[in-house]
C-alpha cells in the first residue's frame, strides 16, 4: 500500500538539530524544517502539516508560546515539545495551554521520537476522521430535519384539506347521504393525521434543541383542551391549577407531554359512562410542577402498565398508535421530568408528573 | 407606533357592510373549501381569492382610490410557492398606510411548526393563527373579537 509520508515540521533555533533530525527521518517522513516560530507559521500557511515538533528554547518565542499562538489558527496539527532539560515550569505551561501531545527530552532518542511521530499521525488521523464523522452525521441529521418539514407540510396539506371537505360534507348535510361511507372516510383521514403528528412529535423531540420559554400553565391547559375536546363535548373537565411562581420550561415538550395525556384521558373512556371526567390538577412552584391528571375511564390492566410506555405497545381493546405514551416518556425523558401511572380496570386511571422549574 | 391591527386585536372596531373577506392560498382546493366555508357562515358579503401573496398585494396596490374595495379581514395560507406567508407580510407592510387602516390578517395554515405559531403571533399584522381546517366557530370568535357591524 502507498501512501502520502507523514508532513512533519519541525522547529528548532539550533541548525545541528534541524540537520541531524533531516538525517534521521527523511526516509519516513516529509519534513519541513524552520529556525524560528515565524518560519514555522510560514510552513503552515503554505502546507497541510499533520505533526510539529518545536524545541521549547529558542530566543524570541519559545515552543509552548508558538504552540499557544497556533491554538486556533491551526488547531489540527498534533504538537511535540522537545526540551533540553526537565523544564518543570514549562512542561506545566504546554500541559495547561498548549495543547501538546508529547514531552520529549533532547537529546532525543531516535526510535521514541519515531514511534511519538507515528502515534501522534495516528492521533491526528483519528481526529480528523472524527470530525469527519460528525459533519456526515451533522448531514444526515440535517436531511432527516427537513424530512420532518416535507412531512408536516406537503404530506399534512392535503390531508387537512380532506378533513376539510368531510366537514364541509357535514356542514351542508350531506354526511349521511352515501350511507356510512363519509363517516369512514372521516375516521381514516384523522386516523392518518393522529400518526404524522404523532410522527413529528417523536422525531422533533429526538432533536436535542430545548427551547425554553415561560410556561402559564392556565394557558396551555386551555389550549390543548379546546384542541382535543373539539370533537367531544360531553367530557367535563375539572381543572385545578396553582401556579405562583414564573415557571421556564421546554414550551414544545411540556406541551406535548399534557397534549398526549389530556388526549388520552379523553379518548379512554368508557363509552357508557353518563358521566366521563377528567381532572387536570396542576400545583406550580419555583421548584418544579406536580401534574396529576386523572380520569374515569377504562383503566389499564396491570400486567399492561409496565409496557405503556414502550414504543409501539398497543392494548388490544383500545385503538392507539402505541406512540403516545412512549412519547411522553421520551420527552420527559429530556426535561428530567418523572411519571407514575396507577390505575383500576373500569375504574380509571391517573397520571402524575412532575417537572423541574428551569429558572 | 403600533400598527392598527395590533390595537384592533385588543378592541372591536365598527366596520359597515358589505364585508369582504380575502383568502390568499396557492392551493386552489383550499381556496374552494375555504370560501364554501366562509359563505355557509354568513360572515361576509365578499370574498376575494387570491392564489399568491403577489396577487393580493397587486389587488391592494390597484384600489388606491377604491380603498371602500379592500378586505377587512384576510386569511393568509404560510406555505406558498415563491413569497410565503411571512414574506407577504413583509411586502404588506411596505403599503402605503392609507390601505391598511382597515384590515386585519389571520394566517390560516396546515403547520404544526412551534416556530411558525410564534413567529405569527410575534407579527404585529397578525391577529391569530389559525389551523386548518377552518372552523366556523374560529371565524366566528375572530369576527366578534374584532368585528362591530355597523349596519
Amino acid at each position: 500500500m502507498t501512501r502520502t509520508p507523514v508532513k512533519v515540521l519541525y522547529i528548532d533555533d539550533e541548525e545541528n538539530n534541524l540537520i541531524a533530525f533531516k538525517a534521521s527521518f527523511r526516509r519516513q517522513y516529509e519534513i519541513y524544517t524552520a529556525k524560528s516560530a515565524a518560519e514555522g507559521l510560514k510552513v503552515l500557511e503554505n502546507l497541510p502539516v499533520e505533526v510539529i515538533i518545536a524545541d521549547q528554547k529558542m530566543p524570541e518565542t519559545t515552543g509552548v508560546e508558538f504552540f499557544k499562538s497556533i491554538t486556533h489558527s491551526y488547531p489540527d496539527p498534533i504538537r511535540i515539545l522537545l526540551t533540553g532539560y526537565t523544564d518543570i515550569a514549562a512542561l506545566a505551561d504546554a500541559i495547561n495551554h498548549g495543547d501538546i501531545y508529547r514531552y520529549i527530552t533532547k537529546p532525543w532518542n531516535d526510535l521514541e521520537l519515531h514511534n511519538s511521530i507515528k502515534n501522534a499521525y495516528d492521533a491526528y488521523r483519528s481526529k480528523i476522521d472524527l470530525r469527519n464523522k460528525v459533519k456526515e452525521l451533522e448531514k444526515t441529521n440535517d436531511e432527516l430535519n427537513r424530512f420532518i418539514y416535507s412531512i408536516s407540510h406537503e404530506l399534512r396539506a392535503p390531508l387537512v384539506s380532506v378533513i376539510g371537505i368531510v366537514n364541509l360534507v357535514k356542514m351542508e348535510g350531506l354526511y349521511h347521504s352515501s350511507g356510512e361511507y363519509w363517516e369512514l372516510i372521516e375516521s381514516c383521514s384523522s386516523k392518518l393525521d393522529y400518526y404524522i403528528q404523532k410522527t413529528l412529535q417523536y422525531y422533533k423531540n429526538n432533536k436535542t434543541v430545548t427551547d425554553k420559554a415561560e410556561i402559564n400553565f392556565k394557558k396551555l391547559v386551555d389550549e390543548i383542551i379546546e384542541v382535543y375536546a373539539y370533537n367531544n363535548r360531553d367530557t367535563q373537565f375539572k381543572i385545578d391549577i396553582k401556579q405562583d411562581d414564573v415557571f421556564i420550561g421546554d414550551a414544545f415538550r411540556i406541551e406535548v407531554i399534557l397534549g398526549n395525556l389530556i388526549s388520552n384521558a379523553i379518548k379512554y373512556q368508557k363509552s357508557d359512562e353518563r358521566e366521563k371526567i377528567v381532572e387536570i390538577a396542576i400545583s406550580a412552584n419555583k421548584f418544579s410542577a406536580e401534574i396529576a391528571i386523572t380520569d374515569n375511564g377504562l383503566g389499564i390492566l396491570n400486567e399492561h402498565l409496565e409496557k405503556i410506555f414502550t414504543q409501539f405497545f398497543k392494548s388490544k381493546n383500545n385503538q392507539g398508535s402505541g406512540l403516545g405514551l412512549f412519547i411522553v416518556k421520551e420527552a420527559l425523558n429530556k426535561i428530567n421530568g418523572k411519571i407514575s401511572v396507577s390505575s383500576n380496570l373500569d375504574y380509571g386511571t391517573t397520571f402524575k408528573i412532575n417537572i423541574p422549574n428551569g429558572i | 407606533m403600533v400598527p392598527p391591527s395590533k390595537l384592533t386585536s385588543q378592541m372591536a372596531f365598527k366596520v359597515d357592510r358589505p364585508l369582504r373577506v380575502m383568502l390568499i392560498d396557492d392551493n386552489i382546493i383550499d381556496l374552494k373549501i375555504n370560501s364554501k366555508i366562509i359563505g355557509i357562515s354568513k360572515l361576509f358579503d365578499d370574498i376575494i381569492l387570491c392564489q399568491s401573496g403577489e396577487e393580493a398585494i397587486n389587488y391592494f396596490k390597484s384600489r388606491y382610490d377604491e380603498t371602500d374595495q379592500l378586505p377587512q379581514l384576510i386569511l393568509l395560507d404560510i406555505q406558498m410557492p415563491e413569497m410565503d406567508g411571512f414574506e407577504f407580510l413583509e411586502c404588506y407592510k411596505e403599503l402605503p398606510e392609507k390601505l391598511k387602516t382597515n384590515t386585519i390578517i389571520a394566517m390560516l395554515s396546515s403547520t404544526l411548526d412551534f416556530g411558525d405559531t410564534k413567529k405569527a403571533e410575534a407579527n404585529p399584522y397578525v391577529i391569530k393563527l389559525l389551523k386548518k381546517p377552518l372552523f366556523i366557530t374560529h371565524l366566528q370568535s375572530i369576527f366578534n373579537e374584532n368585528f362591530i357591524v355597523g349596519k
